[in-house]
């Protein structure tokens, strides 16, 4: 076991890290053919019924607006599950305690769980993209940000899983935090239209939304345009993937879920 | 190899104070039996050492290593077989166990966990699911989970609960032969006559605090020091036939049978004055105490106090 500045055990880390990607990579028509088939679903009803009207940014073909607003929803929904879901499940197989016996430092632990939630939310916003490629065609202005976004996105999102996994003890109160806070945050976060079209008031509340920063930076780096200051959405996503990610490790170091 | 001092642990839940000023130590090489009823605070020892569970006070020392200033170096040293059955139901046996070596920073395993399935005669079931296994094939499964980083400290609570009498007897094979390899074992069980069988020491512990704890010779001469002393006889007797064991308190077994106990020293008396009073007997047979009746008579006294 050698170890350096960052990790106590790098093989130690790197297992669990492969344990939380074989995990889903074993249901992977439940993790990840599921979600691409209800984003393709979502491409054909809004895509079809809205493409001759002006829901989008101005000048942007309805389809190319709605393809970067897909992969980012995707992106959050399958990296808050991945975590979450599986310290969830872990802790009904009284499994989770075993994590107190490795020799596992609590950023490994907190880190490993929480890259396993980006590759999945990552590989479905990139599949989602994929997958639209047939209907749009496969050019993104900028693959850098819009990878880029799709991974920090995942990043953030599996942090809050992680959380979430440690903080709550059974499915039905994580599915309601899903279908309560998180789906309605990114139904309003720009996924299915522009925010600045909303009528009055509503437009500048939907900009308070913590997703819609992040679901305009992903569609800025696919199509090259983009709604308010890229430099603070920049600076705000930062502070953002530090937080959860701090939160995470603190409840994880704390021991939330895990010990008595 | 483990030594624990001052440990208190109270649950804030019910207020149970599961360890009240716990202090033990275990050398190198030894096999501990650590004993007590429900509840008595033997998981929640192995719990703490296992980081379930946050100590309120004490030290804990494993090798050379401060549980509280280098934690994860003990856990290169402990390995833990818990009480409950609990494995990662999408991976199999195989995977199980080389993800196991992984998290002990242990990249290439291989060849000793075949080694482990052949000993617990799991090779067959390498690729097989863990929910699919039987209960006895669970039980040495999680052995060889706590097994694949060669600990030198391994724990086990309760091995043995529900398991039939032909596996738990190759356990304690695979058990002995791991102690002839230098594995100090801690093993906690309800079957005391496996702790009398398999360990060298017996600690003993009530209500949170240690009530025994020394060799198991000694304490079964210190503290089982009785024996069941019984006579048989080819003809019907009463008890008044024998007035002169009345201070042993005799009782008839049954009308041919007599049955008394008496501390060790005393045997040759009863003898002397059977013989004494012309009394023939056919047979007769001498029971030591077990390790159940001192566990059973320390229990009790602590109580009665």
């Amino acid at each position: 076991m050698k170890s350096n500045f960052l990790f106590y055990n790098p093989t130690g880390f790197f297992g669990l890290f492969k344990r939380e990607v074989k995990r889903f990579m074993k249901v992977y028509i439940q993790t990840l053919l599921a979600p691409l088939l209800s984003n393709m679903l979502f491409l054909g009803v809004f895509g079809g019924m809205l493409k001759t009207r002006q829901v989008g940014i101005e000048g942007v073909d309805y389809l190319h607006f709605l393809v970067p607003g897909l992969s980012a929803m995707g992106a959050i929904f399958a990296g808050f599950q991945n975590p979450s879901f599986s310290i969830i499940v872990q802790k009904y197989s009284d499994t989770l305690k075993d994590l107190n016996s490795y020799p596992l430092s609590n950023f490994e632990k907190t880190l490993a769980f929480v890259l396993g939630g980006t590759v999945r939310g990552t590989l479905i916003g990139i599949l989602t993209y994929i997958a639209t490629i047939p209907f749009v065609g496969y050019s993104i202005n900028n693959p850098l940000i819009f990878f880029g976004m799709l991974i920090v996105l995942s990043f953030i999102f599996s942090s809050l899983g992680v959380t979430v996994g440690l903080v709550l003890n059974n499915f039905e109160k994580m599915n309601f935090l899903l279908a309560i806070i998180l789906t309605p945050l990114a139904y309003f976060g720009g996924v299915f239209f522009e925010v600045s079209q909303l009528p009055g008031i509503l437009s500048k509340i939907i900009i308070a939304n913590p997703l819609y920063p992040l679901i305009n930076m992903v569609r800025f780096g696919y199509l090259g345009v983009h709604e308010g200051s890229i430099a603070i959405q920049s600076i705000f996503i930062s502070i953002m993937s530090f937080i959860t990610f701090f939160i995470a490790f603190l409840l994880l170091k704390k021991g939330v879920g895990l010990r008595n | 190899m483990l030594e624990i001092k001052n440990l208190s642990k109270t649950y804030k839940k019910g207020n149970v104070k599961a360890l009240d000023n716990v202090s033990l130590s275990i050398n190198e090489g030894e096999f501990v039996a650590l004993l007590g009823q429900n509840g008595a605070g033997k998981s929640t020892l192995i719990n703490i050492l296992a980081g379930n569970v946050t100590k309120d006070n004490g030290t804990v020392i494993v090798g050379d290593y401060n549980l509280d200033k280098n934690e994860l170096e003990t856990k290169k040293i402990l390995g833990i077989v818990p009480q409950e059955i609990t494995f990662d139901f999408v991976f199999s046996v195989g995977e199980i166990l080389k993800n196991q070596s992984l998290y002990f920073g242990i990249k290439e395993n291989q060849k000793y966990i075949d080694e482990l399935l052949a000993t617990l005669s799991l090779s067959e079931k390498k690729d097989a699911k863990s929910r699919g296994l039987s209960g006895g094939m669970k039980r040495r499964l999680l052995i060889a989970k706590a097994l694949v980083h060669r600990p030198k400290l391994l724990i086990l609570d309760e091995p043995t609960a529900g398991v039939d009498i032909e596996l738990r007897r190759s356990l304690y094979d695979f058990l002995n032969q791991l102690h002839q390899q230098g594995t100090t074992i801690i093993l906690t069980t309800h079957y005391l006559e496996e702790a009398e069988k398999l360990c060298d020491r017996i600690i003993i512990i009530n209500e949170g605090k240690i009530i025994a704890d020394d060799s198991k010779n000694k304490l079964m001469d210190t503290l089982g020091n009785e024996a069941m002393v019984e006579l048989n006889f080819d003809n019907k007797k009463e008890l008044s036939d024998f007035h002169f064991l009345t201070s042993y308190s005799p009782v008839m077994k049954n009308s041919k049978t007599l049955q008394m106990k008496a501390s060790k020293q005393n045997i040759a008396d009863i003898f002397y004055r059977i013989s004494s009073n012309k009394v023939k007997f056919s047979n007769f047979k001498i029971e030591p105490q077990k390790l159940e009746d001192v566990f059973l008579t320390l229990i009790n006294d602590e109580s009665n106090k």
